[in-house]
């Protein structure tokens, strides 16, 4: 059976799906005619994408279609020749990664961004440490341990994760788990958007199984997720919506929510067998 | 079906907890390793105490301390930089470069005592901010430039004092060498300092933690804002300071600013901080553990010569600890690396993936049997 958001309702703590978010109309992310081109390769022509609080988008398409581009603009590696990025209505573009970390997105890539030597604490809070309240603490930049424990350990809780002590150190961990952390560090941190590039494909099957029920937890907790994936099976399980690229272009924006598309008419898309008009 | 599925369930779960007990342990194991340094420190001391009974006075350790506290001054930065991943083969040369300097101001310039130590600690600094800007910020291979550093500081000693060695700084100058605040020896005094602000450094703030994260995953640390530019190269500059405060405390227990001041001081800290845990390539390590091998070549030292075995024995003894610290590293290393358990995330909302799964699966949290349960009973 697969899920269908708003037909069951999950415990959830965050806003769910299915009620509109405040301000913007919910939409997190907006992406505005970006067109790109490397030389004489076009890697995308003006591509347009919305992404709601709380949405899982997929995004899929051949190799060379344009996705990966598309996902270092979003995550403000690269700077779009035309267009523009906006966060919750504010345009933000090519001002590096740590912009558009501000600004509220988080990527996950493949490699993934933990310290194998610190703790699961310490890589939850690395570049972001809490300090310890009062002007002192903050001018002698005086960590706040315990606090930043805390609140790790009550993450993990809210998003339902089992995961070892978090003591423990970043290198004893799994592939998956190290995956989910990271992506768990992205909730904490409050990011509007995670931008996800194939997170579950070194992944063992009950690993992937736990990092796609992370990804649908998130949505319960209002995060918007852009997510990469050649699998259409993982696709059509989380994904509220799927964009497929082919050559540079948007060739389908399509709903996955009344369940008619199936994984095969997908791969047609992305193919260019068939064409959005077919379905 | 219960009953089946039951019995399949229990029996993974059982070996699940005795591997966990039996990695736990290991893993404390490989825990005193990082204070293991120290055990054999008291170890050490005992032995010492034991043979000779003036080891264990006051007055012995606070040589002890003495001995140790130029090496332990620079080995404080020194660790900074190696935990992550960085090195600085200079700081002998420029404790003599420094040490030169000062000699210089002092006696040919003319300047008084306290400009000469200023303008030398000001050369230490120079260097060492030379040394973060090129392997900081321009990614140069911190051996190459310290190395450089190392023929380079001492090049430019020798030609400016022209291999002269200046003497008689006077009783002030004196103080810093040989001085004694409350009955204990200035060297010491700034030594613990040093020590004491850097554990506030590593421990207390997050700079030891972002040091740790530029030696072991530089591209993750850059990736989530760690300054890992700045901070290496602050760091660097203060490896300078600290080693030109070192030429300084040597220039005035000898009375004499020379260039052979320093001589083989990069060596001596390094072998320090390897000693104490700090792995070579960075990504591991302790300012505790450094603490451990600073004091360790002290007492061994010291209580060789107390009962009567010459330096060259020490020599060996540390040569053979550092060896062993290393083998000792590799399997900290692999102990390390033993998977914690075998809990992801509870899967939700499919109950395909809880049915198939749930028999293979090992140690499956008792959050995913009620999350699953209830599905089951929903449907």
């Amino acid at each position: 059976m697969r899920y269908a958001p708003g037909t069951e309702a999950l415990p959830a703590t965050g806003n769910n799906t299915a009620e509109p978010a405040s301000g913007g109309n919910g939409q997190a992310l907006a992406v505005r005619d970006v067109s790109k081109r490397y030389g004489p390769v076009i890697a995308l022509r003006g591509v347009s994408l919305d992404l709601r609080r709380g949405e899982v988008l997929a995004l899929v398409g051949d190799n060379g279609a344009g996705k990966s581009t598309l996902v270092s603009i979003i995550s403000g590696l690269t700077r779009p020749d035309t267009g523009e990025v906006l966060i919750e209505g504010e345009p933000f573009a090519g001002h590096g990664p740590k912009a558009a970390r501000e600004a509220g997105v988080e990527t996950v890539f493949q490699n993934l961004a933990l310290v194998q030597t610190l703790s699961i604490a310490e890589n939850v809070y690395l570049g972001r440490e809490l300090y310890r309240g009062g002007a002192v603490g903050r001018t002698l930049r005086f960590l706040d341990k315990r606090r930043m424990r805390r609140e790790v350990e009550a993450a993990f809780d809210r998003l339902g994760l089992d995961l070892p002590p978090i003591t423990a150190k970043a290198g004893a961990l799994s592939g998956g788990q190290r995956q989910i952390v990271a992506i768990a560090r992205a909730v904490l941190w409050q990011r509007k958007v995670v931008v996800m590039d194939e997170p579950v494909a070194a992944l063992g099957v009950r690993q992937t199984e736990a990092v796609l029920s992370l990804v649908e937890r998130l949505s319960e907790h209002g995060v918007a997720t852009l997510l990469v994936s050649h699998n259409m099976e993982h696709v059509l399980r989380v994904a509220h919506r799927v964009v497929v690229m082919r050559l540079g272009r948007k060739v389908a924006d399509l709903s996955l929510r009344n369940g008619k598309v199936s994984g095969m008419q997908l791969v047609g898309l992305i193919t260019g067998g068939i064409t959005e008009a077919d379905l | 079906m219960a009953g089946p599925s039951h019995g399949m369930r229990a029996r993974p779960r059982a070996n699940l907890g005795i591997n966990t007990v039996n990695y736990q342990a290991l893993r404390r194991l490989g825990a005193a390793q990082g204070g293991g340094l120290f055990v054999a420190l008291i170890a050490l001391g005992a032995y010492f105490t034991f043979a000779n009974a003036s080891f264990l006075t006051r007055s012995n350790l606070l040589v002890i301390l003495l001995q140790v506290s130029v090496v332990g001054t620079v080995a404080v930065p020194g660790a900074m930089l190696l935990v992550a991943g960085k090195l600085d083969l200079s700081v002998g040369s420029v404790a003599g470069l420094a040490a030169a300097c000062f000699g210089e101001f002092n006696k040919i310039t003319g300047l008084p005592l306290g400009l000469s130590i200023a303008g030398a600690l000001l050369v230490g600094g120079l260097w060492g901010l030379m040394n973060g800007v090129l392997v900081g910020y321009f990614r140069f291979s911190p051996v190459i430039v310290t190395l450089g550093g190392y023929a380079g500081a001492s090049g430019v000693a020798q030609t400016i004092t022209a291999d002269a060695t200046r003497t008689g700084f006077g009783p002030a100058f004196a103080v810093l060498g040989n001085g004694e605040v409350f009955g204990i020896p200035v060297p010491v005094v700034i030594f613990v300092t040093i020590f004491a602000v850097g554990v506030y450094c590593w421990y207390e703030t997050p700079i030891g933690r972002h040091l740790i994260g530029i030696g072991a995953n530089p591209e993750a640390a850059e990736a989530v804002g760690v300054a890992t530019r700045r901070l290496p190269c602050v760091i660097y500059v203060l490896s300078g300071l600290a080693a030109a405060a070192g030429g300084l405390i040597v220039t005035s227990q000898l009375d004499g600013a020379s260039v052979q001041i320093g001589v083989g001081l990069e060596l001596q800290v390094l072998t320090a901080i390897l000693l104490g845990g700090v792995a070579f390539n960075g990504g591991r390590g302790s300012l505790w553990g450094t603490l451990a091998g600073i004091l360790f070549i002290g007492v061994l030292d010291d209580g060789l010569i107390l009962i009567n075995i010459g330096p060259y024995v020490a020599n060996l003894a540390v040569g053979a600890a550092l060896v062993i610290a290393a083998g000792l590293d590799v399997l900290y290393q692999r102990i390390e690396r033993l998977p914690m358990g075998t809990i992801e995330a509870v899967p939700s909302r499919t109950e395909g993936a809880g049915e198939s799964e749930q028999s293979e699966t090992v140690g499956v949290q008792r959050r995913e049997h009620r999350r699953s349960d209830a599905l089951r009973s929903r449907h």
